[in-house]
């Protein structure tokens, strides 16, 4: 048994080892929450969370909302994980695997480029998106920054 | 496999076809290799060696033991949505088990419909939401170890035909899901029955596994940084053990009660993850199964590190006897997330077998078990 936990403490250290190695320090962008400008729904982190996890279906102006989410490749998505949601983008990937395979949600559908979010939520109503704060133009309404 | 690559290719023709018929694909697998470490004496057959057994999949019996094998639990799952309008919407899951020679069943076949946004009802084929990950057990990516604990997920019913109502309600700051479900069991030819039968050395053709009316409720409750799920359902239980002659063991039905409550708690980079649940038999022995998990995952950048400790017991509240089956599962593992959709897991599981040899309920044997693979989501 000390054997044992001795290894478990090796995989910890080695863990710890590699995840510093490649974990270059990313510049720390804002995420910005955009939507229509015609949406004058109320929004705080916590109603954006809960939309963002599939939680909370509708805006407050009583619409069902759109979801749009950046790729996973863009660190945007992981910043927007961390800050908003409060995991890690992979802890975020789990719990929608979860929820897509026993029929209780559908993720946000995956966009190609922050162009493209910009660009389809200016021509929704009811999408709802975040890209990097700098990122954001006067066709899209920033309702939050993170 | 084949017959998956066929009909696979015949929705993607058929969706390309029509196009009216809003179809998404999408899906989940599992590639996992093992083996147990070493040999055992036979518990069932005092004074033999055999292999040591670790049963990783009790519902399909799917064993590890000294020979290296990726049957055991490997799994790959097709799932398609056909959104037949706004608020219906048809989903079937075509799973391929290693364990089954990866023929393809229609193990999740069901209706959906979206009454209003806070309301979705269901009805047709689905996992019977027993335990906290029972209704995702086999999507491994879903969760950190290389599979639920199987001394608890053991039982040999798993899936329904019945009606789920699901009700989405906030409270405060949590998030609410009550689901109330009622439904029905045949399961002809139970594989785990057959086995059970086969351990003890009967030689029964076939075993027919029967739960009825089983009615039950989830309420899920979710805040910041927990999830937390209450199960409660009862269901009459039936058998029919079926012997070469074609007769049939007498077996008295009876009811069972289950209930539990699990979830998971992050707390900074550490995940608590939990799961107690308690099985009563109204039987003439007063048979119940006190069940408990907990596990610790740490999680760091792409790597959860992780301990589980999973524990089952076995009482008789009528005819009180210690000498019944019970054992435990100290797993340590690490999932490491080399994609985005991707894991690569590897899991040692030391099993404890704490049952009453002399009566036979020590029948699974210590064992010690190395497996490892990719678990992926596409």
């Amino acid at each position: 048994m000390l054997c044992l936990f001795k290894n478990v403490k090796w995989v910890v250290v080695l863990g710890l080892f590699v995840s510093s190695l490649l974990t270059i320090n990313q510049a720390n962008a804002e995420v910005a929450i955009v939507v229509h400008p015609s949406n004058g729904s109320n929004f705080n982190k916590s109603i954006i969370k809960k939309i963002f996890l599939g939680k909370s279906k509708s805006f407050s102006n009583g619409r069902a909302a759109i979801l749009l989410s950046a790729s996973p490749k863009e660190p945007v998505t992981e910043e927007f994980n961390k800050k908003v949601i409060g995991k890690s983008s992979n802890q975020v990937n789990a719990y929608w695997s979860k929820m897509i395979f026993t029929g209780k949600g559908t993720p946000p559908q995956e966009m190609a480029s922050t162009d493209e979010i910009i660009s389809a939520i200016s021509a929704n109503p009811d999408a709802i998106g975040y890209i990097d704060a700098s990122a954001a133009t006067g066709d899209v309404k920033v309702v939050a920054t993170f | 496999m084949k017959i998956l690559i066929i009909i696979f290719t015949s929705l993607l023709i058929l969706s390309s076809l029509s196009a009216k018929a809003e179809i998404k694909f999408s899906g989940y697998g599992s590639i996992i290799a093992g083996k147990t470490l070493g040999t055992v004496d036979d518990p069932l057959n005092p004074g033999q060696k055999r292999d040591e057994i670790l049963t990783a999949d009790f519902y399909d019996v799917g064993q590890y033991t000294n020979d290296i094998t990726f049957n055991a639990e490997s799994i790959f799952a097709l799932q398609a949505v056909m959104d037949l309008s706004a608020d219906f919407k048809v989903t079937a899951q075509l799973v391929a088990k290693g364990v089954d020679d990866f023929e393809p069943e229609f193990d999740w076949y069901y209706l959906t419909y979206q009454a209003s946004d806070n309301l979705t009802l269901m009805a047709g084929r689905r996992n019977i939401p027993m335990y906290y990950f029972s209704e995702f057990s086999e999507v491994g990516y879903a969760y950190p170890w290389m599979r639920p604990p199987s001394n608890l997920y053991w039982w040999q019913i798993t899936q329904f035909n019945g009606f789920h109502a699901m009700y989405n309600f906030d409270w405060g700051d949590y998030s609410n899901t009550v689901t109330a479900f009622y439904g029905n069991e045949y399961s002809d030819d139970n594989v785990e029955m057959l086995y059970y039968d086969k351990l003890y050395g009967g030689t029964a053709r076939t075993v027919n596994e029967i739960w009825t009316d089983i009615a039950g409720v989830n309420w899920n409750i979710s805040g910041d940084n927990f999830d937390l799920r209450f199960v409660y359902f009862q269901n009459d239980r039936d058998r029919e053990t079926i012997q070469q002659d074609g007769s049939i063991d007498p077996f008295t039905p009876f009811s069972q009660t289950f209930m539990g409550v699990g979830g998971s708690v992050d707390i900074q980079s550490f995940t608590i993850l939990f799961d107690w649940n308690f099985v009563d038999y109204d039987d003439d022995r007063g048979t119940e199964f006190p069940t408990y998990l907990v596990s610790l995952v740490y999680n760091i950048g792409d790597y959860q590190p992780y301990i589980v400790y999973s524990k089952a017991d076995h009482e008789r509240t009528k005819v009180p006897t210690e000498d019944l089956e019970e054992h435990y599962i100290m797993g340590y593992g690490l999932r490491y997330n080399f994609l985005p959709n991707a894991s690569f897991k590897i899991q040692y599981d030391h099993f404890v077998d704490q049952g009453h040899e002399p009566t036979g309920w020590a029948y699974h044997g210590d064992s010690d078990t190395i497996a490892l693979g990719v678990d992926f989501v596409f």
